[in-house]
């Protein structure tokens, strides 16, 4: 018994050291892992840390290499003792006096400087105030204000220019005093080379403490310690290419323009910032965690969260392509997208379309869009036959029309005809906007529909009308009005209906067919149901206020009234920070990772497939176009970024200071609502990028040339011809392409005895002005012009200008001909564009050669005389 | 080079060591009585117990593990509320940071969560063990009366803890958990008859436990209060009479036939 | 990943899988001891514990709960070092999950809402569970089994309590947090959880079966009468029975004693009874009256 008894103590005691043992071990490894395995940071800034000191080592190697090579201690001693020596001149009495007084005078005169600089400097901010809301409001009182200011800043400028040359005078005396001395020192630091500084840097990159590295944005207590490991992201140099380590690529762009320690970095990344233990973690590629990091070009979208105009804006060059894709396939018609509201309808109107189409063309391309052209825009709705016949005959019955085709192949035109339609054709530069056969429509942005096929499409009755004046059929076309005769007309008809045809196409209804009353009824609830009247103008859902009681049955509520707009789709205002388990995924929940840009992805690749019943139609996407539009839609977040981070757009600041946007008015507003001029230029703000900009034609161009080109456009190619191909200017190679002749001229505008080539340059010669382009430029009476002629050709020579400009045929291809310059251009420009050519156009290559006021003057005068002499 | 009993000796024969434990142990009968009874923490037991109450077999030690599981609790507890600020703006990246930034966060609240776990399944498994020996029968009548609102404050404790990280698990739990409450019949405003009092949403029990009605900032710092103060105070007072108790009612149950 | 082990992995589940394995752990080990002891008393010899010596406190009992408190705490070190606790995304009042569970060891009366309303399942009966917890030494007058494990001599008590601490406590929380899905939908764990999921189960009203409309006076009045017969019922029944076989023990209770055991016992019957009929025969109520219905 007893000995039992001690047999099971000393089980007893062996347990207990067992168990003490394990959880004396288990203490130690928590203490371990809470040290190391938690804080894998350390490891990276220590390692950092070795890489920094070994750079920093061999910068300092080589300093001290280069010194040696330089001459050495020895050198140096020399170098001092030579110091010390005109230290010692400088030191005498009479030096010494003489500085301190130059001193005192410098003091003096520097300050009655930057007083009068400042005083300038407010002028002129006062002056460009002033000046913006004269070009956006054209009053005469701002002017007047200008002028005022105008001159009071050349008073002061010619202050500050006297100043500068008395203070430049002093500091003249000052170095001539010092300049031994001063030579001497900044020999020796060169043999130094900053030696001692290079190793005092290594000490105190030594020195820098293995620590959590946080970024604190108090306001939104946010903690990006994202530094913690991406030691060197905001670096000076590039200690290593090795991740963490590595700087943030164009820093220049995105960190000079948001201070990390302001912004964070969180901000535009996501992704975890507090996290430290893991990079899954801290990337935010863990469950719970709904924001994971973005990557690469993917981080553009954050620029939408505080960028009110991405337009321009750089380093967001990516995000800007991929918005143009909610313009292009108008995902605003369907869903709400704040910015988009005012945003015109994407696809044509189709109140009349019975009139327009064949109707075996119109169940075809219901059925499927992109069988008709492969750039169709329009989606699939994977109708049916059925259901496709019952949405034409919908149509069709609006228009008043029954079921019928016409085979344009049938009547054969003239041939003549069709040879004047032809050329018609090339002259309109029709090819400009629309696609045939394959070539054309550079203008991208206009989205012209491609007319390869459309003799087999259109009827000619409806083609001859809607050439003569797009605009009746569809108010607010993209398509100008050229003022054709009714002859010319008919020859292009005539062209187009026998060259554009496709050959497969079938025509059922030659022979026309009654429409039945049950499949109207049956095509009007599918265009409900699939809201077409989101894209399209329909007749009978111009206001969608009745609703049809099989609609609602199924619960619908996308019904549109005049008051209450409500789209056909989800509201995409935060698509982008919809929490994950929003997000339907439906059938395919097990079989694509569950995060929100892959649910993105695979709804713009296939809207129907994440269960049944859904509507939305599928845009067939190309997959680099899905990536650019999730990569957009990504962006809408309705995360709250300070309101300090966020930055207007030019029209909301418009809008702040009270500043109407512009607007066309008057017998302009009459013939651009014509001729769509915005389709290429860009007036004011208003309008497309393709052709040159226009805002300041007036003062830019003369009315001469303004007038011969406008009714000659073809005279401006051989300039054109020569923009590069390799797009330096823009990025975007252009090819040979001319402004299309609008046959201006011939016709009086609408209510007015003015012609409306007259109303044009009557518009370019009032409104299109720059205050920043005088008239004339300034005259230097002491030369006579023919010198001042001949002092600017020597310029032009002298400065290289022929390497890039062409004078008749002499010269580079880089920049404009400048054969006929002296007819086209005014001299205030000219004298101008010399001055700063950037103030102009942004991206331009032409480098800045800074002449001075009388060298412009010379050089206008010599390019003044550059003209060509026209027929 | 001394011997190790000198040693022992040197720390033993001097005033601070005497004044500590007073006496030295000889194991005899006297100072084995001495060592309970002398000891603040061990005088809650007799001097001598039954065998079998020393035997694991019979009461599972599942008191004594209870109250174990309580003491690393309020440890870490303690410990735990040094971070933590009762706000909704900032309990979740306080709790954030724990993981990422104090520490011995990681391990404190990882402790924290699934001692609470253990002390609930503890306390619901030694509830059953003192109804299996029968040992709520007289004498002890009222102390499982003890234990049993005590078994429900330990459910209070966790439920109250659940809110305190400010995350959509917490968030809901409580939520569903307080609805409930709005099914009170009279005082609940979902609840039957409660029109006659004039109860609404913002006059009924659920607005007295949330501080509102719905659960919010003052839902976190009342739960936050019952959590770190309320309760453990009650628990506390409620134990000591429990232990007390268990002493005065002849420790141990035996079996009386 | 299989959604079974995907279910008891998640850090809190682990915290029921550890109960479900320490309570039929502990089950077992006392049934096993009351077997044991009703052994002996069949027998005629002591029980466990019976003819005890003492022994000092100090240091046997202080030894073993210094070892059981370190055991503890590296098992409770050991899982907190293994699964780290749970924090999901920030409270957002906005977004409810589904399904959205309270804690676990409320989840029985969670499960409780299936079958009857919240103020029944959510109030009423967690208050007469407490009540009828504090009551058991009061009513239980049997004096045997006090002490020491036995089944023999206490039959009655420790049958309806584990059907109560077993089957309506913890296996409904082991069902609402392994076996309940989106919607509060039965999904067995080797089942995904499919957030579409609808399941048609066209439930009526007991009254509805026999062609009475529920909410008519007539319908007010059967349901009435077949709750108060339950409880009516439920109360002369054994009262009835045990007068003609066991009228000693009627005297031992009293009339308040009889009464509570009985009302407590119905109460908790009345649950089982109201799963069968929702489950089998699809009856949503019994009663229903203008304030509540059950």
């Amino acid at each position: 018994m007893a000995n039992e008894n001690k047999n099971s103590s000393s089980l007893r005691l062996y347990i207990f050291v067992f168990f003490s043992v394990v959880l004396l071990a288990l203490s130690v490894w928590i203490v371990w892992d809470d040290e190391f395995g938690l804080r894998p940071w350390k490891k990276f800034q220590t390692e950092y840390k070795t890489l920094k000191h070994d750079k920093l080592e061999k910068d300092y190697r080589r300093a001290v290499v280069e010194f040696e090579r330089s001459g050495g201690h020895r050198k140096l001693a020399e170098l001092e003792s030579k110091l010390d020596r005109a230290e010692g001149v400088f030191k005498s009495k009479e030096n010494q006096e003489k500085y301190a007084k130059l001193n005192n005078q410098m003091e003096a005169a520097h300050e009655a400087l930057t007083k009068s600089q400042k005083e300038l400097r407010d002028l002129r901010g006062q002056f460009l105030e002033i000046e913006y809301y004269y070009t956006k409001t054209q009053k005469p009182d701002y002017k007047a204000k200008m002028d005022v200011l105008q001159r009071s800043i050349d008073t002061v400028a010619l202050r500050v220019a006297a100043q500068q040359k008395a203070e430049d005078t002093i500091k003249g005396s000052l170095s001539a005093l010092t300049s031994v001395t001063v030579g001497i020192r900044s020999e020796i630091a060169k043999m130094k080379n900053g030696l001692e500084e290079k190793k005092d840097k290594i000490t105190s990159s030594d020195k820098v403490p293995v620590e959590i590295k946080q970024i604190h944005i108090a306001d939104v207590d946010k903690a990006d310690r994202c530094q913690s490991c991406h030691i060197g992201i905001d670096g000076k140099s590039q200690i290593s290419g090795k991740q963490p380590f590595t700087r943030h690529p164009a820093s220049f762009i995105y960190l000079d323009h948001h201070d990390p320690a302001k912004f964070g970095c969180t901000f535009c990344h996501r992704g975890q910032g507090r996290a430290t233990t893991t990079a899954e973690k801290a990337h935010g590629n863990v469950k719970h965690w709904d924001e994971p990091m973005l990557q690469g070009d993917m981080t553009q979208t954050s620029c939408l969260n505080c960028h009110g105009d991405i337009k321009g804006l750089r380093g967001a060059e990516k995000i800007i392509k991929s918005t143009e894709l909610i313009k292009k396939y108008g995902c605003y018609s369907c869903h709400k997208i704040p910015g988009y509201e005012t945003v015109g309808d994407v696809g044509p109107v189709l109140t009349q379309v019975g009139t327009k189409v064949n109707y075996s063309w119109a169940i075809s391309w219901l059925m499927d869009p992109k069988k008709y052209f492969s750039t169709a825009r329009m989606p699939k709705f994977y109708f049916t036959q059925d259901q496709a016949e019952s949405i034409a005959d919908y149509l069709f019955s609006m228009s008043g029309t029954t079921r019928h085709d016409v085979d344009n192949t049938k009547s054969k035109p003239d041939a003549k005809l069709i040879e004047q339609g032809k050329a018609l054709w090339a002259q309109s530069r029709c090819n400009l906007c629309h696609i045939t056969g394959g070539r054309g429509g550079n203008n991208v942005k206009v989205y012209a529909p491609d007319l390869s096929k459309v003799g087999s499409k259109v009827n000619k009755e409806w083609m001859f009308k809607w050439i003569k004046d797009p605009n009746v059929y569809f108010p607010g076309t993209k398509m100008p009005r050229f003022r054709f005769t009714d002859e010319e007309i008919n020859g292009l008809v005539a062209y187009i209906t026998t060259e554009y045809q496709d050959e497969e196409a079938e025509y059922k209804y030659v022979q026309p067919v009654e429409i039945k009353a049950a499949s109207i009824a049956k095509g009007k609830d599918l265009i409900q149901k699939y809201g077409c009247y989101g894209c399209h103008k329909l007749q009978g859902m111009e206001d969608m206020v009745q609703v049809a009681p099989s609609l609602r049955k199924q619960g619908v509520s996308f019904l549109r009234n005049n008051e209450m707009r409500e789209k056909i789709g989800m509201e995409l205002s935060s698509i982008g920070s919809k929490p994950v388990d929003m997000l339907d995924f439906g059938k395919l929940k097990s079989s694509i990772p569950n995060d929100r840009l892959s649910y993105i992805k695979q709804k713009l690749r296939d809207p129907r497939g994440y269960r049944l019943g859904l509507r939305m139609p599928n845009f067939r996407l190309a997959e680099s176009e899905i990536n650019e539009l999730a990569a957009v839609l990504y962006g809408f977040t309705d995360s709250s970024v300070p309101t300090r981070f966020l930055v207007p757009s030019r029209q909301e600041l418009d809008r702040m200071a009270g500043v109407p946007s512009y607007k066309f008015t008057g017998d302009f507003a009459k013939v651009i609502a014509d001729v769509k001029c915005t389709n290429c230029h860009a007036i004011r703000g208003i309008g497309a990028d393709y052709a040159p900009d226009i805002s300041y034609a007036g003062s830019k161009l003369q009315e001469g040339w303004i007038r011969n080109f406008l009714a000659n456009p073809d005279m401006i190619r051989p300039l054109l011809q020569q923009m590069p191909k390799f797009g330096l200017t823009s990025g975007k190679p252009q090819a040979k392409v001319t402004m299309p002749r609008f046959n201006l001229g011939k016709q009086k505008v609408e209510d007015t005895n003015k012609t409306d080539v007259d109303v044009v340059i009557n518009f370019f010669q009032q409104e299109l002005l720059s205050s920043d382009i005088p008239k004339e430029i300034p005259k230097i009476n002491t030369i006579g012009l023919p010198e001042q002629i001949a002092k600017g050709k020597q310029l032009y020579d002298l400065k290289g200008c022929r390497a890039c400009h062409q004078i008749g045929t002499d010269g580079g291809a880089l920049g404009p001909n400048l054969t006929n310059v002296g007819n086209r251009l005014t001299q205030g420009f000219i004298f101008k564009h010399l001055e700063n050519a950037r103030k102009f156009k942004a991206d331009i290559v032409e480098p800045n050669y800074g002449f001075t006021e009388p060298e412009r003057i010379y050089l206008t005068n010599y390019l003044m005389t550059l003209k060509l002499n026209a027929k | 080079m001394k011997s190790l009993p000198e040693i022992t000796d040197k720390v033993k024969k001097n005033l601070i060591w005497k004044s500590v434990f007073r006496r030295d142990y000889r194991n005899t009968v006297r100072d084995r009585a001495q060592a309970v009874f002398g000891n603040v923490f061990l005088h809650l037991h007799p001097v001598q117990v039954r065998e079998s109450a020393v035997k694991l077999r019979f009461t599972w030690g599942m008191g004594g593990i209870t109250l174990l599981a309580f003491i690393i609790l309020v440890i870490t507890g303690v410990v735990l509320m040094f971070y933590y600020h009762p706000s909704i703006d900032q309990a979740y990246t306080d709790i954030k940071d724990l993981e990422f930034q104090v520490p011995f966060g990681v391990i404190l609240r990882n402790l924290h969560r699934w001692g609470a776990h253990f002390m609930v399944i503890v306390v619901m498994i030694h509830m059953f063990r003192v109804f299996m020996t029968g040992s709520y029968k007289a004498p002890r009548q009222f102390n499982w009366g003890v234990g049993v609102i005590l078994l429900v404050l330990t459910f209070l404790l966790s439920f109250t803890g659940y809110l305190t990280p400010w995350d959509q698990l917490g968030f809901w739990a409580i939520t569903v958990g307080t609805n409930m409450g709005a099914a009170t019949p009279l005082l609940g405003y979902q609840g039957p008859f409660s029109e006659y009092l004039h109860i609404t949403p913002y006059n009924d029990v659920r607005f007295a436990l949330l501080g509102g009605a719905q659960v919010g900032g003052n839902a976190l710092l009342r739960s936050y209060i019952w959590h770190c103060v309320a309760i453990p105070l009650v628990a506390t007072i409620l134990m000591m009479v429990h232990f007390w108790r268990v002493r005065k009612d002849g420790g141990i149950s035996k079996p009386q036939k | 990943m299989n959604p079974f082990i995907e279910i008891i992995t998640q850090p809190d589940n682990i915290a029921i899988v550890i109960m479900v394995i320490m309570v039929c752990f502990y089950m077992v080990w006392a049934f096993q001891q009351a077997f044991q002891n009703d052994r002996l008393l069949a027998a005629g010899l002591p029980v466990d514990g019976e003819n005890d010596r003492f022994v000092d406190t100090f240091k046997p009992l202080v030894r073993i709960e210094l070892l059981v408190a370190l055991v503890v705490m590296v098992g409770l070190t050991v899982w907190s070092i293994l699964v780290d606790a749970p924090l999901e995304e920030i409270a957002n009042p906005t977004l409810t999950p589904n399904p959205a569970k309270a804690p676990w060891y409320f989840l029985g009366l969670q499960e409780l809402l299936v079958y009857f309303d919240p103020w029944l399942a959510g109030v009423v009966l967690p208050s007469l569970i407490v009540v009828g917890l504090i009551a058991i030494p009061y009513i239980d007058i049997n004096p045997k089994g006090n002490g020491y494990y036995t089944f023999a001599e206490r039959k009655y008590s420790i049958i309806i309590f584990s059907f109560g601490f077993f089957v309506l406590w913890l296996l409904l929380i082991v069902i609402g947090v392994f076996f309940r899905g989106p919607g509060w939908l039965w999904y067995w764990p080797w089942q995904e959880w499919d957030h579409s999921r609808v399941v048609f189960e066209p439930t009526k009203d007991l009254t509805a079966i026999i062609g009475i409309e529920s909410r008519s006076f007539a319908g007010f009045i059967i349901g009435a009468v077949v709750v108060g017969s339950y409880l009516i019922g439920g109360m002369i029944a054994p009262y009835r029975y045990w007068k003609k076989n066991n009228p000693e023990l009627l005297t031992q209770l009293g009339m308040i004693r009889y009464v509570t055991i009985i009302f407590l016992f119905i109460t908790m019957m009345s649950i089982p009874i109201k799963m069968v009929l929702r489950l089998v025969f699809l009856i949503k109520y019994v009663w229903i009256t203008p304030w509540f219905s059950v």
